[in-house]
Order: structure tokens, then C-alpha cells, then sequence
């Protein structure tokens, strides 16, 4: 070992330890936990405890409630990335526009919901989806739609947690679209207009493969992060109506630390990443394939 | 506010209580000194006094460490009222944690793993028989604790042979309601059978089409199983290790539930989406409310809403009239772990005392279960007599530590029928397809002679 590389370790041996003791060790002992049948009665008396093999995987399969939880999840996900990532751009787009002013107030003011607290906001958005004294309902009103029972209808459930999800969210993305625009190149764009170019095809040719890399790496965050919604549902619907609203991690959450199924739980998890790993992986393929890595 | 600041306090003194506040007071003093070397005050020294204060604020002239409670909803909202007492006795202080109710089960389980447990802790009745079998709470040491005590509840309570709870603050169900509406449908009180409470519903939905006439919120299991256990269902077989719903009481309370929904005399709404329902009792929203004792509590906060006159309280109706009821009652438990059970049973028996008992009614509105309390004139009140008599027939709790999920279980069925996604049938076969496969365990358990 050169001196070099002695040093480049010692550098990052304490970032290493942290995540060996918080990362890597945790999820060997999930997947450990995963093949046993760990549950209430194994915490009364270790031995209760057993080897069981892949039932657990088996057992999830066979349980209604997991694919229930998987398609809403899914359902999250394909709605809630372009929705909220679309947001972001607009926002960015927008902002980023010449004739805009007073664009650090227009910044902060988007960016604040991401910082406030999840619950708090909660409380807000309940009483604005409310079905009867809503502000939201009250404003279709005025335009003749009918009244919606946004938290009260299985079929309504989702897309009213992907509004305040996307409201809650869609100013982190921005401020990252905001730097990315900054970066594409002026005289490129100028050239383009000089030639004739629309401001679709400006967008198009110049703008998108400028930010292409963070579009990228925006979406592989956002992807990972509806994966695992689990904050929104549980305080704003607690997983219903109809568990309509029940998500992998929640479901994952309820068997886990409810009602103590680590078993059944960890395998849960290990489903989960499983997931992740592969859409991440495809994403990133995408992406070479566009030459954005 | 009352909680906040004593949050702040704990936080304080888990930090090592009296020699840290020396410390700090004694930094506090360098810092003072130094100020006047220097000659003047600076902003910096005066805001390093501010921890000193706040630790200085907190700190007890008791050496003792403090027992740990910890307790759900209104009950460890108001059981700080009931420790000066005890303190003022024993010298031994009394912290109390307030737990949010929806989310203690987890907590309660969660800090059994990690070794910690308060004290004392306050168990809902359904969760003792679980918190039993995981050793987290320890068995009663003396028969003179649950002496005096009302025996059907304390032999409710009972696991094996032994007690290990000593009941606390009783809450059974009656309907809350309001006699105006239900005088203008013609009724001084509502009929306390299933045919008559459903034709005094029709009459006021006929009057007010545009409100309902109860509110039983769809995730909250209180009013559906009262209604199966009034029908008479057994809910689970063989040992309790299957589920045994589709029978025809089940059948029948289901249909019952189900039809209030489906002829609009119930809203289609869940706590999530009721955000405020004493405003909504009091605009006469609903008319009938099968709530809990709590309940006094709130409708004597919101008096300005809703004047005493304009409500009153009567029993849950039955099939042929009123029967056993399920509640939210709560019993008081001391922990395995704790290093001072001779001084938390001491506090056990402080809180379930006569005086606490009464002084907690009178703050919350949960009933005693000591027998001696009820001569106390404060509970001769008119709108506790239904309380009174609903409190001997509490409902039978089925002997399995699943217990508290499969009764979520039969809700989500409960809610699919409402909601048009099933039919009863269907939903009865699902719920026992699921209640064997939650039971899977204990019915391995059961085979394999592991408990009885």
C-alpha cells in the first residue's frame, strides 16, 4: 500500500465504519430476521423463535393485503414522479424566465413547504380536502364541479396525498432545476433562435440535454422517495379508506413495529429493496444509453 | 402548555439531575464574574445563563429520582393532578408521560424490546393478556390492590388465575344524545332496541334529510362489536384459534352496521375525515353518538357550543334491548424492569384510590372501579346513571393476544360492506381467511402443547 492510498483510507475510514454499523450491518440482520418466523410469541419466549426458510416470502405472496399495498404504491409512483418532478420544472422554468421578479421571494416562498413539518401541513391540507367546508371543494364549486370527498373515497384517496405531496415536495427539485438552467449555455440558445428555433424546440434541443443529468438524478431520487411514502399516508388517512392509501412501508410498519412480525416485516423490507435496487438500476441505464452519465 | 414545560424539565434532568444543576450554576457564576471583569454585561454572557436558569428551574430539593409513568389520551393528560399527593406522602417524585393513543401499542412493544419500560405503565384492557405473555408487565403482588374493586371487571382482567393489572379508569360505550332532535322526532329518550332505535332514526333523517342521526366513524371497531357481541356471536372457534365470523349473529350485526350507512343515517367517514366532531354534534350534524366517558370532558369544554340541556346520555340499544358494551378501559401495570416495584405499586395504589378515582372522574369523566367510590354524591349525576349500569356488563374480551388486530380486522370488513366493495358474504369469508392466517402462529402454538 503506497502512502497515498494509506492516507485516502484513513480518510474515509470513519465514514466507512458509520456505514458498516448503520447500513450494511442492519441490513444483513433484516435479511437474517427475514427467514425466521420472529413475532409477538418469539418475544415472549426465544424459543419460539425458528428457521422457516422462504415462508415468509411464500406467506406475503399469498396475502391480499401486500398486493393491495404493492399497486397503491406503484400507483404513487407512476403518478406522483412526473407529477411532482413536472411541477419542478415549470416552477424552475418559469422562475428562470428574464422577465421575472423578485425571483429570491418567489424561491423562498416555493421552497418553504419543503421545510415545514410533515404533520403540521397535514393538519392544514385535511381541513382544505375537507368534503364539506374545504377550500378546495369550495373553488370547484365556483367553476360548477361537484363536491369531491377527497380523503373519503378509495378512488379519490391517492390523488388528493399526490397533491400535497407534490406541494409539499416540489421546491427541493426546483432549486435544483433553478442551478441547472443557470448553467445551459447562452450562446447555444441564442444560435438556436438566430436559426429559427420555436421556444418548444429551444426546450428541446438545447435546455433538455443541458439538464438532462439532474433530470436524471432527480428522478432516480424521486423514484426511490414514492417507493417509500409513508409519512403522508399515516397522518393523513392512517392507510384508508378502504386501506386505499396503504403503502409497502406502511404495511411494512403496521406488521413491524405494531404488531412485532419482524419476520414478516423484514421480508417486507427485503421485497422493498429489491425494488428499488432494479428501478435504479434500469434508470441508470437509461441514462448511459443518453450518454447522461 | 402543562406538558410542554414539563417535557422540558425531563429533558433537563435526564441529563443527570442535581450535579449537573451545581455545575451549571456553578458556570454561571464564572460566567457572572467574568462579566464584571470585564465590565458590563455581553450578550453572550447573559445568554449563557438562560440554560443555567432552565436547570436551575428544574432542579428538585429531593435527591430521589423520580418514579416513570406513563399513560394514553386524557388519562396522561390529567394524571399529573393526581402525583402531588403522592409526592406530598412519600417524597418520591412522579413523572408522567402522556402517549398518543392511536400510536402506544407500537410504543408500549417497542420500548419492551429496548428494555424501556416506565414503572407503571397504563394498559387499555384488551392488550394486558399480551403484555402479559411478553413479561412486560409483572403479576400483581397482593390480593388487597385489586380488593373493593368491581368483580366484573376485575375478573375480566384476570389471565390464568392471576391478576396483572389493577383496573383503572373505566369506559364503557353509551350513545350520547342530543334531546332536542330526538324530541322533535316525537321520543323523550332513544328506544334501547335495534327495531325502535332504527325507526326513531328514519323518523329524524325524514325530518333533517340533509344530516345524519349517528356518527360511528369506519375505523373504529367500538360500535360494530358492541352490536356482534349484543347479537350474541362468538367471534372465534376451536380454541380460540380460528375465526368463526361467518355465523349468523355476526351475519346479523354486520347487516344491521352495514344498513345504517346504506339508508344515509350514518355518515361514510372515518376520524381522519371528522375533524372536529363536537362542532359537528353540536350543529346537529349527528344526533347520536356512541362515545365514551371522555366525552364529558369535551362536551363540558365546549359547553358554549353545546349547552348541558341540549344533550343527555342513555344505553347503547341491543337487539332486544341493552347488553354487554365494548369500551376503551384502561387498568394500571407495573413493569418487569422496573428497579422500584415496591415504591410503583405504592403509586398503583395511590392512582386507583378512592380519592384519585373520584378527583379523575370528576376531571375526565371516566368512571371508578372501585365499588366504595360510588356512594360519592358526584356520581349520583343523571347523566352518569347509564354509565352506572352499563359498567357491570362489559363486554368479554376473547383470550388471544392477536386480539387487538383481529378487531381492526373486522372493522376493514365492516368497511369494504359500507363502502360497496363486498358483499357481506364475501367479506365474512375474507375475514375469516384472515383471522386463521393471524392466528397461524398461536394455532402451532396451541398444537404444539406451547400454551394453552
Amino acid at each position: 500500500m503506497t502512502r497515498q492510498s494509506r492516507a485516502a483510507w484513513l480518510f474515509t475510514a470513519p465514514v466507512l465504519t458509520i456505514i458498516l454499523i448503520v447500513l450494511v450491518i442492519p441490513t444483513i440482520a433484516a435479511l437474517a430476521l427475514s427467514v425466521t418466523d420472529y413475532s409477538v410469541y418469539a418475544l415472549a419466549d426465544p424459543g419460539n423463535l425458528h428457521f422457516v426458510g422462504i415462508d415468509n416470502f411464500v406467506e406475503l405472496l399469498a396475502t391480499p393485503l401486500f398486493w393491495r399495498s404493492l399497486k397503491n404504491t406503484l400507483i404513487f409512483a407512476v403518478l406522483g414522479v412526473p407529477m411532482a418532478i413536472g411541477t419542478s420544472l415549470l416552477a424552475a422554468l418559469l422562475l428562470n424566465d428574464a422577465t421575472v421578479r423578485w425571483k429570491p421571494l418567489w424561491r423562498v416562498a416555493l421552497f418553504a413547504p419543503y421545510v415545514t413539518s410533515v404533520v403540521a401541513t397535514a393538519v392544514v391540507w385535511r381541513f382544505l380536502f375537507n368534503e364539506r367546508f374545504g377550500l378546495l371543494n369550495q373553488g370547484l364549486a365556483l367553476i360548477g364541479i361537484p363536491r369531491v370527498d377527497w380523503l373519503g373515497n378509495p378512488n379519490s384517496s391517492i390523488p388528493a396525498i399526490l397533491i400535497f405531496v407534490t406541494w409539499k415536495i416540489f421546491g427541493y427539485n426546483m432549486i435544483v432545476f433553478t442551478a441547472a438552467l443557470a448553467a445551459v449555455p447562452q450562446d447555444l440558445m441564442e444560435a438556436a433562435r438566430l436559426d429559427g428555433a420555436g421556444r418548444w424546440l429551444r426546450f428541446r434541443h438545447v435546455t433538455l440535454p443541458a439538464i438532462g443529468p439532474t433530470l436524471l438524478l432527480a428522478a432516480v431520487m424521486s423514484v426511490a422517495g414514492f417507493l417509500q411514502i409513508f409519512a403522508e399516508p399515516y397522518v393523513m388517512t392512517l392507510g384508508g379508506p378502504a386501506q386505499s392509501t396503504t403503502t409497502v412501508l406502511y404495511f411494512m410498519f403496521e406488521e413491524g413495529f405494531k404488531w412485532w412480525n419482524l419476520g414478516q416485516a423484514s421480508a417486507v423490507a427485503f421485497v422493498l429493496f429489491v425494488m428499488i435496487l432494479l428501478l435504479t438500476w434500469i434508470q441508470s441505464r437509461i441514462g448511459r444509453r443518453n450518454e447522461w452519465l | 402548555m402543562y406538558a410542554a414545560d414539563h417535557e422540558n424539565c425531563r429533558f433537563y434532568r435526564c441529563l443527570g439531575s442535581g450535579s449537573l444543576a451545581r455545575g451549571a450554576t456553578i458556570r454561571h457564576r464564572r460566567t457572572v464574574q467574568s462579566r464584571n471583569e470585564q465590565g458590563g454585561p455581553t450578550r453572550r454572557a447573559m445568554l449563557g445563563m438562560l440554560p443555567a436558569l432552565a436547570i436551575g428551574a428544574c432542579a428538585r430539593s429531593t435527591g430521589v429520582a423520580p418514579l416513570r409513568v406513563w399513560a394514553m389520551s386524557y388519562e396522561g393528560d390529567y394524571s399529573p393532578h393526581l402525583m402531588p399527593g403522592f409526592t406530598a406522602a412519600t417524597g418520591i417524585p412522579v413523572e408522567v408521560q402522556s402517549l398518543p393513543s392511536t400510536a402506544s401499542h407500537e410504543k408500549l412493544l417497542t420500548a419492551h424490546a429496548g428494555g424501556a419500560l416506565p414503572d407503571v405503565l397504563m394498559l387499555f384492557n384488551g392488550w394486558i393478556r399480551e403484555f402479559a405473555m411478553i413479561r412486560a408487565v409483572a403479576p400483581v403482588p397482593s390480593p388487597a390492590l385489586t380488593a373493593g374493586l368491581s368483580p366484573g371487571i376485575r375478573d375480566a382482567l384476570r389471565i390464568d388465575g392471576r391478576d396483572y393489572a389493577v383496573p383503572w379508569s373505566v369506559a364503557p360505550q353509551v350513545q350520547y344524545y342530543r334531546t332536542d332532535i330526538v324530541g322533535e322526532a316525537g321520543y323523550a329518550a332513544p328506544p334501547l332496541d335495534w327495531g325502535g332505535w332504527l325507526t326513531m332514526a328514519r323518523a329524524i333523517k325524514r325530518r333533517r334529510p340533509d344530516n345524519y342521526v349517528f356518527l360511528m366513524l369506519l375505523n373504529w371497531p367500538g360500535a360494530l362489536l358492541t352490536m356482534m357481541t349484543q347479537a350474541g356471536a362468538t367471534m372465534l372457534r376451536d380454541h380460540a384459534t380460528r375465526g368463526n365470523f361467518r355465523s349468523d349473529p355476526v351475519r346479523a350485526a354486520f347487516a344491521y352496521y352495514a344498513n345504517l350507512f346504506a339508508e344515509g343515517l350514518a355518515p361514510r367517514a372515518a376520524s381522519t375525515e371528522v375533524q372536529d366532531p363536537l362542532a359537528a354534534f353540536a350543529q346537529g350534524y349527528f344526533a347520536i353518538w356512541p362515545s365514551s366517558p371522555t366525552t364529558l370532558l369535551d362536551l363540558r369544554r365546549r359547553a358554549t357550543d353545546i349547552p348541558p340541556e341540549r344533550w343527555a346520555t342513555a344505553r347503547l340499544a341491543g337487539p332486544n334491548g341493552p347488553g354487554p358494551v365494548s369500551g376503551d378501559s384502561a387498568s394500571l401495570c407495573v413493569s418487569t424492569t422496573t428497579d422500584r416495584p415496591a415504591e410503583a405499586w405504592a403509586l398503583v395504589r395511590h392512582m386507583t384510590s378512592r380519592d384519585s378515582e373520584l378527583t379523575f372522574q370528576r376531571m375526565i369523566g371516566n368512571l371508578p372501579a372501585r365499588l366504595d367510590a360510588w356512594d360519592a354524591p358526584q356520581l349520583a349525576l343523571p347523566v352518569l346513571r347509564a354509565f352506572r349500569e352499563q359498567m357491570a356488563q362489559p363486554a368479554p374480551i376473547p383470550p388471544v393476544v392477536e386480539w387487538e388486530r383481529i378487531q381492526g380486522e373486522i372493522q376493514l370488513a365492516a368497511e369494504r360492506v359500507v363502502r360497496g366493495l363486498q358483499t357481506i358474504g364475501q367479506a365474512l369469508t375474507a375475514l375469516d381467511e384472515r383471522v386463521d392466517q393471524l392466528l397461524a402462529k398461536r394455532r402451532a402454538l396451541v398444537d404444539a402443547g406451547r400454551i394453552a
